[in-house]
């Protein structure tokens, strides 16, 4: 269907508007440039020289930003107290749309140093873990595994992620779409916590897009095909603007901050078996 | 394009006048957003100027439209991706209606998106068996209750919460409750329902980047976020004009974009999409297409007039300002746009001569301008379009207005260069008027026609028993006696 004869004419048209010969294209190069301006270069040196003080003025400004958006930010000292959080809403929340209360959290090391699936299993709460799909796998057989996981996110009324940046100034989560990390975990689930370690609050987007655009660590994975700012619970005001939490994501969002060392990792806990119910509801 | 209703405008300015409900509502919104917008611009720490910088990089983008849309299809092409350039709604819709029956789609999930109205997709969409359900809460109210958008932002704000409790009791079957919480959370259920049910999601796009090739929305629902990741098929509907080359400059203009539309810092969810989800992904659509519209832009883009018009992303800041939009109410300006940027691109777009009386109803007060986030002229625009009118041009369509206006400024002139025939003619008019009906400090009430339009709404100052010149004779003569 693409670029047949109704694009060419589409594009002899615009360009005529524009001025221009209608067949003829032109390099674009100005206008997309290859090296990094002298403001990107300012940037990507603000992010790799910032010291221990502006870090801390980082997350001052963090949980200025989230307090007015109802995004609860909680800085915890290691993984044993981001544990006791999760527990402790997972304890004190009840499922929006009824049923047994099950979680479902992306597979990342981040979220295994938690240590969940052993007290919720403790509890007989099941906890999803989201898995990438084998490519090799035939088409119907891909899709009844796709619909296997939604059915297990949409089920669940907590959803724990974490991300690949933060923002400070608009206490923005930032995430990018990988195999096995579904972005409907962060959306579906009543309740979305996310986690992140201190050393991955950037101050602004300035900042994100200069990285995503030059740094060579986050340049091949760009932006990837869907990335996702989050900046609190969703809303509406769509009612007399009276403004309500919850309109269709999640109602509660919780952002827990880890410091970049964590001595309290659980070590030698494997990854959790792909999606399998037994992973936590054993 | 379906649904055009320009002619009515001042039929239906009277009717959204005479609505105190509207009234209230549109003027507790402008209260908040208009100065709060004004305040967030001043806030940046680029400072208002911002908005320049702003407009600088608009006109950029719209002067390398060809380069930049060519870079964007090839790079959501190489992801993936299907994109289709639609000269015409026609074209645009019947692409998306085609997609929809190939994939045998029975449920649409829609997220809120201006350009889908102006081409008019939901009836052909539905004529064909396709249940379309908008997902913006205040899309969803007035889907419910049969009607159209009132503000590009806030579509439903000529509702009461008494009229949404009786529509959600009447179509969701809902014990009755006015709590916007409970009615919220009401939609909030029926359309989980719709979104994990759905075959197809529809959105519009706020801005794409070029560089990246990723188009762009915004919401604080997360209805668009649903609506492009739980359905198998992703169609998105984009203004041609919605493009900008690069991440920074994409930078400013979303910060502007979430000010100008709903004093945010930003939105709660942006997302950038760049193609359909990758095989070894758990959700994301299959299949992602991108339709560029036309429609009538590039008519604009070759006029130097108008080209300006392109600038602008929709954010809605100019509604929240106008002073004749706040008494209006949305509906009247007939189609998809309302407010100032309506009175300029609605005729544009479909028709000049129908949507006269548009640009000839805005009062050229300037709010707009100030207010808009892109710095866009709206005013010079809408004078642009009322000389087009009063001139005539080919190009557009539009005849000259018979030159009894052109006539009628001779006439003066002539009568101005003779000034004992004015005078004469003073004196005449200063007899006559007392036949006229008076009012307070003997302004007249009402003038016979052809001038019986101007009375309509407002008194006419009388002409004074002694001319101007008489005056000054005798004042002086005074003066030289004391």
């Amino acid at each position: 269907m693409a670029e047949g004869r109704g694009e060419r004419l589409f594009f002899e048209t615009l360009r005529r508007a524009l001025g221009r010969p209608p067949q003829a294209t032109r390099p674009a190069e100005d206008l997309f440039p290859q090296e990094p301006s002298a403001q990107d270069l300012r940037l990507l040196a603000a992010v790799s020289g910032r010291s221990e003080r502006e870090r801390e003025e980082l997350v001052a400004r963090l949980f200025a930003a989230a307090a007015p958006l109802h995004l609860q930010v909680e800085a915890v000292a290691g993984f044993a107290s981001a544990r006791e959080i999760v527990l402790r809403l997972v304890a004190e929340k009840t499922p929006e749309w009824g049923g047994e209360k099950q979680l479902v959290a992306w597979r990342h090391p981040l979220i295994e140093g938690l240590g969940l699936t052993e007290p919720l299993a403790r509890q007989g709460i099941p906890l999803w873990i989201t898995h990438p799909l084998d490519p090799g796998l035939a088409p119907e057989a891909a899709a009844e595994e796709r619909r296997r996981q939604r059915s297990r996110i949409a089920a669940s009324f907590i959803g724990v992620t974490t991300a690949d940046f933060c923002l400070a100034e608009t206490a923005t989560v930032v995430l990018r779409s990988r195999p096995g990390e579904p972005r409907s975990v962060a959306l579906l689930p009543s309740i979305h916590i996310a986690l992140v370690r201190r050393g991955q609050i950037l101050a602004d987007m300035k900042e994100l897009f200069a990285l995503l655009r030059w740094e060579e660590r986050f340049r091949g994975e760009g932006l990837s095909p869907y990335l996702s700012f989050i900046s609190g619970p969703s809303k509406t005001a769509d009612i007399e603007a009276t403004m309500v939490h919850g309109a269709h994501g999640p109602r509660e969002m919780y952002l827990l901050i880890l410091p970049d060392e964590t001595p309290d990792a659980p070590h030698g806990r494997p990854a959790q078996t792909p999606s399998s119910p037994e992973a936590g509801a054993a | 394009m379906s649904g055009v209703r320009t002619e009515r405008y001042v039929e239906e300015a009277r009717r959204g006048i005479a609505d105190p409900v509207l009234r209230r509502a549109l003027s507790g919104l402008q209260e908040r957003f208009g100065r709060g917008t004004a305040e967030a611009y001043r806030r940046l720490p680029e400072g208002p100027g911002l908005r320049q910088t702003a407009h600088a990089i608009r006109e950029k983008a719209i002067a390398n439209l060809d380069l930049l849309l060519e870079r964007l299809a090839a790079r959501i092409r190489g992801n993936g991706g299907e994109v289709f350039f639609a000269a015409t709604a026609a074209e645009a819709v019947s692409y998306g209606a085609e997609v929809a029956r190939r994939r045998g789609v029975k449920l649409a999930v829609k997220g809120k998106s201006m350009v889908t109205e102006e081409i008019g997709l939901n009836p052909v969409l539905a004529a064909q068996g396709v249940e379309v359900v908008e997902t913006d809460l205040g899309e969803y109210i007035i889907q419910l209750a049969g009607e159209t958008p009132s503000h590009i932002i806030a579509p439903a704000i000529h509702k009461t919460r008494n009229e949404v409790a009786e529509l959600f009791v009447q179509k969701l079957g809902i014990p009755h409750t006015t709590d916007p919480p409970r009615l919220t959370h009401a939609a909030r259920r029926a359309l989980r329902e719709k979104f994990l049910a759905a075959d197809l999601g529809i959105s519009g796009v706020n801005l794409a980047c070029a560089e990246t090739g990723h188009i762009s929305t915004v919401s604080n629902e997360g209805n668009i976020r649903m609506a492009t990741t739980l359905p198998r098929v992703h169609i998105a509907f984009m203004g041609m004009e919605r493009v900008v080359a690069r991440l920074d400059e994409y930078e400013i203009l979303l910060r502007l974009l979430c000010r100008g539309a709903s004093v945010q810092d930003i939105g709660t969810y942006v997302s950038f999409i760049g193609g359909p989800r990758r095989p070894e992904e758990t959700d994301g659509p299959e299949e992602f297409h991108l339709v560029v519209v036309d429609n009538g832009r590039s008519r604009m883009l070759a006029d130097p007039r108008f080209r300006e018009m392109l600038s602008c992303i929709r954010c809605a800041a100019c509604l929240n300002v106008c002073p004749v939009y706040g008494r209006i109410g949305g509906h009247a300006y007939g189609f998809a746009y309302s407010g100032p940027v309506g009175a300029v691109v609605t005729p544009l777009l479909t028709g000049v001569r129908r949507g006269r009386d548009l640009c000839l109803g805005e009062t050229l007060c300037g709010a707009c301008k100030d207010a808009c986030s892109m710095d866009i002229d709206l005013p010079r625009m809408l004078l642009e379009l009322r000389a087009l009118l009063a001139a005539g041009d080919a190009s557009w369509g539009v005849e000259p207005t018979g030159g009894l206006e052109g006539r009628a400024w001779k006439l003066w002139a002539g009568l101005v260069s003779h000034p004992g025939l004015y005078e004469g003619l003073l004196r005449a008019a200063a007899l006559l008027q007392r036949l006229l009906p008076h009012g307070g400090a003997g302004w007249i009430r009402r003038l016979p026609p052809p001038f019986s339009g101007w009375t309509q709404s407002r008194d006419f100052p009388p002409v004074a028993r002694e001319t101007f010149r008489a005056r000054w004779a005798k004042r002086r003569q005074e003066a030289g006696r004391g």
